[in-house]
């Protein structure tokens, strides 16, 4: 009794002495998480040693749970921008070390005191060619049923996006959009609402349009980017397409955080940055990596499509996020 | 009716010495007393002592909405499997028993296979360009696909599925229990088929549908995945608003407020599931 309850406890001791240079990456699964493994965690675990495990999806929930209780089981997450300007001022995250992460060539738009830019994103329009007759061209269109009968998909959870592009297609200007006109958003998503499928995770609005359950809909261009990839037939609007950053973050309490920083720094490099854009057809936040892309590749990027191209603004999400959130939630249940 | 035999059977399996009762105890106390106490505190703390988040939870179209719907769906869905189980149950009480086993075996098969698996796969069968609608518009029954996905009748027929042998196990011990020579009497005095399942066969067989009724309706309360992947917006279930509430508002005051009224409802169900039933069962004599 007394050799196997020694032998069990040398055995944690080993499993603890093991994690030391261990360290969990969480993100949004799919398509997204390949990429970021093939293109940061495999390279940084060769050169430093340090093996990363893989968790996600990302669940908001879950990582105040876990600061809160003092058991932080993730060290990297990768978030979207609004929850993590909130996140840091309700005291959720520890502050980025620039000591170790270089900050010279990253985009000042996607990083502050508490996040690091992932990759930044655009919502586009995107449409099955089977399903759809003609070429729908902008937002208006989602919202015509007359001209383009038939179901649409749209982000599901309240974040950036669907209210913009309810305003949008209502005629409201780029420029004009905030502060958010949530009557008038709302009720020009009156207007289609029973012809709205909502998609909760990337995966999932990429099978929709695949199989033609939505016709078309809101997607991140990286999904529909790996949809042509796979050859299915995919249609994209580009016109008044939505950026937003991704960025990642390293929740308070985190148990490594320094193999946390140094991953960091090789997830932000330009070479990080380069090898996991022309994977996944999202940008990079590293002002360098471009030159380390093949040509074809930062054509399929969102900043290719600079023209009518229209920021989503997360400080204001960041600010307005629980208000808009009550009213999204309850509009969507009415 | 489960919960009652139990707990008779347990008790009298007791030694004399209450001490032994201890174990059970603290596991109950840690497993279940412990979590309800603290959502229950999380509730009446979290962001600030006191009962705002039950008035929020309450003065909130929104959650009244959503409580409504959530009775409203565990209600259709436990009307359609009654109607549905009961000739599946009848047909199992009167079968031979080598046979009976056998489909016994394929209703119970059905419940270990993984429930997020069963409930993909009837998104798959269900949506506009699903096995369904593409067999009826190939047929040329129908010309447009019909809405069976993300709306009130896709949650209804994957959480009758799934309630299925909840309802059929309780009725077929009912069924099984009631002598066939009854439904014979009836006959020899003129009775028709229906007559003879009207004042016979249903009132007999009541017992069973209130305990597997019950079960259903308590069960279909608190269910998140199905009504999550296969119902819409508009007919949310309670749970999946709890779990809004966690993870995209970050606001687990209220989302315990609304989880606590969830477990008092549910409790008090069970109640009284008990109580009827038990009392039904000694009762009626059968």
């Amino acid at each position: 009794m007394k050799l196997i309850l020694t032998g069990l406890l040398a055995g944690l001791l080993a499993a603890t002495a093991a994690k030391a240079d261990e360290m969990a990456f969480t993100s949004w699964g799919g398509t997204t998480q390949e990429a970021q493994t093939k293109s940061w965690a495999a390279p940084f675990e060769a050169s430093s040693g340090i093996k990363v495990l893989q968790d996600g999806p990302t669940d908001y929930g879950k990582l105040k749970a876990m600061v809160d209780a003092g058991n932080v089981t993730w060290d990297v997450v990768d978030v979207e921008m609004d929850f993590a300007i909130k996140a840091a001022k309700d005291g959720l995250l520890e502050p980025i070390d620039y000591a170790v992460v270089p900050k010279a060539d990253l985009d000042p738009r996607f990083s502050n005191d508490h996040a690091v830019g992932s990759f930044y994103y655009s919502f586009v329009l995107a449409w099955n060619k089977g399903a759809v007759p003609g070429e729908p061209a902008g937002w208006a269109d989602m919202f015509d049923t007359k001209k383009f009968p038939g179901k649409r998909t749209f982000y599901k959870w309240s974040a950036p996006g669907v209210i913009e592009i309810a305003l949008l297609a209502d005629g409201v200007p780029a420029d004009k959009l905030y502060p958010l006109d949530l009557d008038r958003a709302f009720k020009k998503l009156d207007t289609i609402k029973s012809d709205i499928v909502w998609w909760g995770g990337g995966a999932e609005s990429q099978q929709l349009i695949a199989s033609g359950e939505a016709a078309f809909g809101q997607l991140w261009n990286g999904r529909v980017f790996a949809l042509q990839q796979d050859g299915t037939d995919v249609g994209v609007a580009w016109n008044q397409n939505l950026t937003a950053a991704d960025v990642l973050v390293v929740p308070r309490g985190a148990k490594n955080k320094g193999s946390a920083m140094k991953f960091l720094a090789a997830a932000t490099s330009p070479a990080g940055q380069a090898k996991f854009a022309e994977a996944s057809g999202y940008a990079p936040i590293n002002t360098k990596a471009k030159a380390e892309m093949p040509a074809d590749a930062v054509k399929a990027l969102p900043d290719a499509h600079v023209d009518g191209q229209i920021n989503l603004d997360m400080n204001y999400w960041a600010a307005h996020r629980d208000e808009i959130a009550t009213r999204w939630y309850a509009w969507q249940t009415k | 009716m489960q919960g009652s035999s139990f707990r008779r059977s347990s008790v009298a399996g007791l030694p004399a010495g209450s001490g032994s009762a201890l174990p059970a105890l603290l596991l109950v106390g840690l497993f279940f007393i412990v979590p309800v106490v603290a959502l229950l505190l999380r509730s009446i703390t979290d962001p600030e002592p006191g009962l705002q988040n039950y008035a929020a939870l309450f003065g909130s179209g929104t959650y009244v909405r959503v409580f409504l719907n959530t009775f409203l769906v565990a209600g259709v869905v436990t009307a359609v499997t009654i109607l549905v189980a009961f000739p599946v149950a009848w047909m199992l009480a009167i079968m031979p028993p080598a046979m009976g086993s056998i489909v016994f075996g394929i209703i119970i098969l059905s419940m270990w296979t993984n429930l997020l698996t069963r409930t993909y796969a009837w998104m798959v069968l269900l949506q506009r360009t699903g096995v369904i609608n593409r067999a009826l518009m190939g047929l040329g029954i129908i010309h447009a696909p019909l809405p069976l996905i993300n709306n009130l009748a896709g949650v209804t027929i994957g959480m009758v599925y799934i309630m299925l042998p909840f309802m059929v196990l309780p009725l077929v011990g009912t069924l099984r229990a009631i002598d066939p020579m009854t439904l014979r009497a009836a006959a020899l005095c003129g009775a028709s088929p229906f007559e003879a399942f009207r004042r016979i066969l249903l009132p007999l067989s009541l017992p069973g549908i209130a305990a597997g009724g019950l079960m259903v309706f308590v069960m279909s309360l608190g269910y998140f995945v199905t009504p999550a992947l296969l119902g819409g917006t508009s007919n949310m279930m309670l749970a999946e608003m709890i779990a809004q509430t966690v993870q995209s508002l970050l606001n687990w005051g209220l989302g315990s407020a609304a989880a606590f009224v969830l477990l008092v409802v549910t409790m008090a169900l069970y109640a009284i599931q008990l109580r009827l039933v038990g009392a039904r069962r000694t009762g009626g004599g059968i």
